[in-house]
């Protein structure tokens, strides 16, 4: 079984790899919704500055989403799924692969670049660590809630604007406790907000697997009927 | 109808039952079997039983539920009534080959073998493509290859089984040529021999020398 798990995680991330190009293509979306900010209300840091971690929350948020669909479809298509259900490793550690090697390739690009990005903002330099450690919690939490709706997608006619519908909702307390523990107002790093944030993300931890692979159990390619 | 759903299976070989007096493990069980896809009932009532060593061929014409009772056995699909029994580890060849179209046939061999917790060396990887004569082609990215060429790489997985493994074809020889069709023959004989079993869905002769069962759907009313 943990073979089988460390064989899907290599797979998973030499696929990433095979396919960097869709992965810069969400971390390109992620700096364009940034960059339109400063053009849309002006270089003017008085009015930057204050929305500056909102503007990067919810770019995350839309770059994440634009990404969610691809996790499993390929997977169902080509048959692997099936094949994965057949074999000693579980579906729902199936599932946590395929969210942490998405979030890995997905995620971490983002994370590197935010700090520019919120210089770009006029963001204080002693607000990016706060920051980036809530974005780091937030995105993964995004990714499990991804993972379900990718799931449930699956099969389903127009996946994405549904995957959109599906968890932009469950995604709020996520946006809101990001954004709380991405500003401080004391300086210190662990706030309740970011604790809050690390039980979404621990639910959705225990959560997510489950019902992706019960989503999954019965998936099929379209050719295999 | 519905409410009568279960759906069974062992795998690993603990459950396997006896079946009557002459001793031999009964490794499939299908037992009153009722099949639908979507909504629609495809087959009623749907009993089969097989034994070590065995090979039923699953025939009937187009849209009645030779793929979808594959599907059942393999537990990718809930029956709407009815048990599936299965004592045996199962290896499912569908009309989706499982190959990533990014990676090499290797590659894609290698992570199935990895999955299933199969040692595999590179020795084993190259006799098991060999089987198929796949070794030319099985390094570039499948998305490079024929519908032929994807099917032997899909194939190749026959050659890495568990023995006593129950298979399931479906298909297995459509669109493959003449020297890959006495391959598969060629691999499930050995396999027969080796105590293992073979469900498949054809519309071509398969395995002939191994007197297969015929298990014949009906087409769906």
């Amino acid at each position: 079984m943990m073979t089988g798990l460390a064989t899907q995680v290599r797979r998973d991330l030499a696929l990433g790899w095979r396919g960097r190009g869709e992965a810069l293509v969400g971390l390109g979306f992620f700096g364009v919704i940034i960059t339109l900010f400063p053009l849309a209300v002006g270089p003017d840091a008085a009015r930057l500055q204050p929305i500056a971690v909102p503007v990067i929350w919810i770019a995350a948020m839309l770059a994440s989403l634009s990404g969610f669909t691809r996790i499993f479809a390929d997977d169902v298509r080509c048959g692997w799924v099936d094949q994965v259900a057949l074999s000693p490793l579980p579906l729902p550690l199936y599932a946590l692969a395929k969210a942490g090697v998405h979030w890995m390739v997905t995620a971490v690009p983002m994370l590197v670049v935010a700090p520019l990005l919120a210089l770009m903002l006029y963001l204080d330099i002693a607000a990016v660590p706060p920051l980036l450690l809530a974005l780091a919690l937030g995105t993964m939490a995004l990714t499990l809630l991804g993972v379900i709706g990718a799931a449930l997608c699956e099969g389903a006619r127009g996946g994405g604007g549904l995957m959109a519908v599906l968890v932009l909702p469950l995604a709020l307390p996520v946006l809101i406790f990001g954004v709380l523990a991405s500003t401080p107002e004391d300086g210190t790093l662990v706030t309740p907000h970011l604790m809050l944030l690390g039980a979404v993300l621990l639910v959705l931890l225990a959560l997510a697997p489950l019902v992706a692979a019960a989503a999954l159990a019965e998936a099929e390619a379209e050719t295999g009927a | 109808m519905a409410g009568a759903a279960s759906h069974r299976q062992a795998r690993g070989g603990g459950d396997a039952r006896r079946d009557g007096a002459d001793g031999t493990a009964c490794g499939l069980v299908i037992a009153g079997v009722a099949l639908a896809r979507g909504m629609r009932v495809i087959q009623p009532s749907l009993t089969h039983r097989m034994a070590a060593g065995e090979i039923t061929l699953v025939t009937g014409p187009n849209g009645s539920g030779k793929s979808t009772l594959l599907r059942a056995v393999a537990g990718r699909l809930r029956p709407l009534a009815g048990t599936i029994t299965c004592s045996a580890p199962m290896l499912y060849v569908g009309h989706a080959d499982g190959l990533a179209p990014a990676l090499s046939g290797r590659r894609n061999l290698a992570d199935w073998a990895g999955l299933n917790g199969i040692a595999a060396t590179p020795d084993r990887i190259d006799t098991a493509l060999s089987r198929l004569a796949a070794n030319a082609f099985s390094d570039l990215p499948v998305r490079l290859l024929s519908r032929g060429q994807r099917r032997r790489l899909a194939l190749a997985r026959l050659a890495l089984s568990p023995p006593g493994a129950l298979w399931l074809l479906d298909e297995p020889t459509a669109g493959l040529d003449a020297a890959s069709r006495r391959a598969v023959d060629a691999l499930i004989t050995e396999h027969l021999a080796a105590d293992g079993m073979v469900m498949a869905a054809t519309h071509d002769p398969l395995a002939s020398a191994c007197t297969p069962r015929d298990l014949t759907l009906e087409a769906a009313s």
